[in-house]
């Protein structure tokens, strides 16, 4: 999977983050003073990007944790066949099938923007 | 631990060695997590009372005298330690209010996520504020002598005192406020009870209150601010106002709201008497959880 480390201390709020094995969106971020016994703590709330799912985390802010490597894409609709449309990467120009999102209303040649890790994509 | 919950307490090496007595963060996600129906957190905030301080007390207290109370309950025919209680420690505090409040909000919204209802032991009442942002109730019901509707206090819009008013103007999803057992407030307070939004029921009244059908397909929040009872009951607390309810009165209103209620608090209980306050607080939120799970 495409992903970096980093510490928890340089995550922010509209950044990414993997939870729970899953690549999450963070929407709201924030942290404990340690008082004299403790570590300063960062709580993060998020949402998975291609599930939609509610996700959250406790750490130490100097803990150790990955971050998904999202690459956002630009592409052309080429064809809609029911739920699925073949799209055409306009970088590498290479096609690909991606499901329609249900409350998306896509048309051939509709330029589209998409959010993509590994074989994860979604429609931005 | 609150006697007859799972401890959850995050498992830290200076929490075991300083025998801190519960005061840990809660801890993150963990895998072996789920299934818990009922989730305390302590939030010993004691930044902003206004006569005699002491709530940061108030959760280790409420907790150490729960340990007397039987298991069983005979009312509901339940036992305490089957109803899927955990108590996660508490969210240490310190002095910056609003950036506690977030990050207790953020502790807390995780037990909502997991369809738990969560069960503040206070700390000051402005604890309640980050619990009604994390359970975004229609209706916040609470029991308490004092109306807490001030806009600011001695200039601090966060203050103990302003709670009332925090939560029924600045939580989004919060229709209206039912204060039971109030006796005192400011002038301007009480103008501003005299809204639409606010329901006052004064102490002699409580007896014979009942939610009806108010509260019926709505998300409910209860907090009791433990100086709702007369001092006589509960002098552990910061601004005792005497002519209060009794015992009995506020366990009724705990019973026939908590079916109803998505989550709960017990604040205000501080050290300064011999455990009548934190005995009565612990029973209350027995009380809540016993009815809630036979509602």
């Amino acid at each position: 999977m495409a992903k970096q480390q980093t510490e928890v201390r340089d995550l922010q709020e509209g950044s990414y983050v993997m939870i729970d094995d899953a690549a999450c969106k963070i929407n709201a971020y924030s942290t404990a003073k340690p008082g004299k016994h403790g570590s300063a703590k960062a709580r993060v709330e998020a949402v998975g990007v291609f599930d939609g799912k509610k996700r959250s985390l406790s750490q130490p802010v100097d803990a150790k944790i990955w971050v998904p490597i999202i690459e956002r894409k630009q592409g052309q609709v080429v064809s809609v066949d029911g739920d699925d449309m073949q799209v055409m990467d306009l970088e590498t120009y290479e096609t690909i099938t991606m499901r329609i999102p249900e409350d998306a209303d896509v048309s051939p040649d509709e330029n589209i923007e998409y959010l993509e890790m590994e074989d994860q994509r979604k429609i931005v | 631990m609150f006697p007859g919950a799972t401890d959850e307490r995050e498992e830290t090496t200076a929490a075991a060695d300083a025998d801190r007595g519960g005061h840990t963060d809660t801890r993150g996600r963990a895998s072996d997590r789920g299934g818990a129906n009922f989730v305390v957190v302590g939030a010993p905030l004691d930044a902003t009372t206004t006569f005699q301080p002491g709530t940061r007390f108030g959760p280790q207290r409420t907790r150490s005298h729960a340990a007397p109370f039987d298991d069983y309950d005979h009312r509901t025919d339940q036992r305490f330690s089957e109803l899927g209680v955990v108590d996660r420690g508490d969210v240490r505090a310190w002095d910056d209010v609003e950036a506690y409040l977030e990050y207790l909000t953020s502790a807390l919204r995780e037990a909502v996520w997991d369809d738990s209802v969560p069960l503040v032991l206070g700390g000051e009442h402005t604890v309640s504020l980050a619990g009604a942002r994390a359970v975004e109730p229609d209706v916040f019901v609470c029991l308490d002598a004092h109306l807490d509707l001030y806009d600011a206090y001695d200039g601090n819009p966060l203050s103990h005192a302003a709670v009332t008013r925090r939560i029924v103007e600045d939580v989004d999803s919060v229709d209206e406020a039912i204060l039971l057992g109030v006796r005192t407030g400011s002038e301007a307070e009480w103008d501003r009870a005299a809204a639409d939004d606010v329901t006052v029921v004064p102490p002699e009244d409580v007896a014979a209150w009942s939610p009806g059908d108010r509260l019926a397909d709505r998300d409910v929040y209860l907090s009791v601010d433990i100086d709702a009872a007369d001092p006589g009951y509960a002098p552990g607390t910061g601004t005792m106002e005497p002519f209060g309810l009794e015992p009995r009165e506020l366990r009724d209103v705990v019973r026939a709201v908590a079916p109803d209620a998505d989550g709960f608090d017990v604040v205000e209980v501080n050290d300064r008497d011999d455990g009548q306050a934190a005995a009565l607080a612990a029973k209350l939120v027995r009380e809540f959880v016993f009815s809630h799970a036979d509602g």
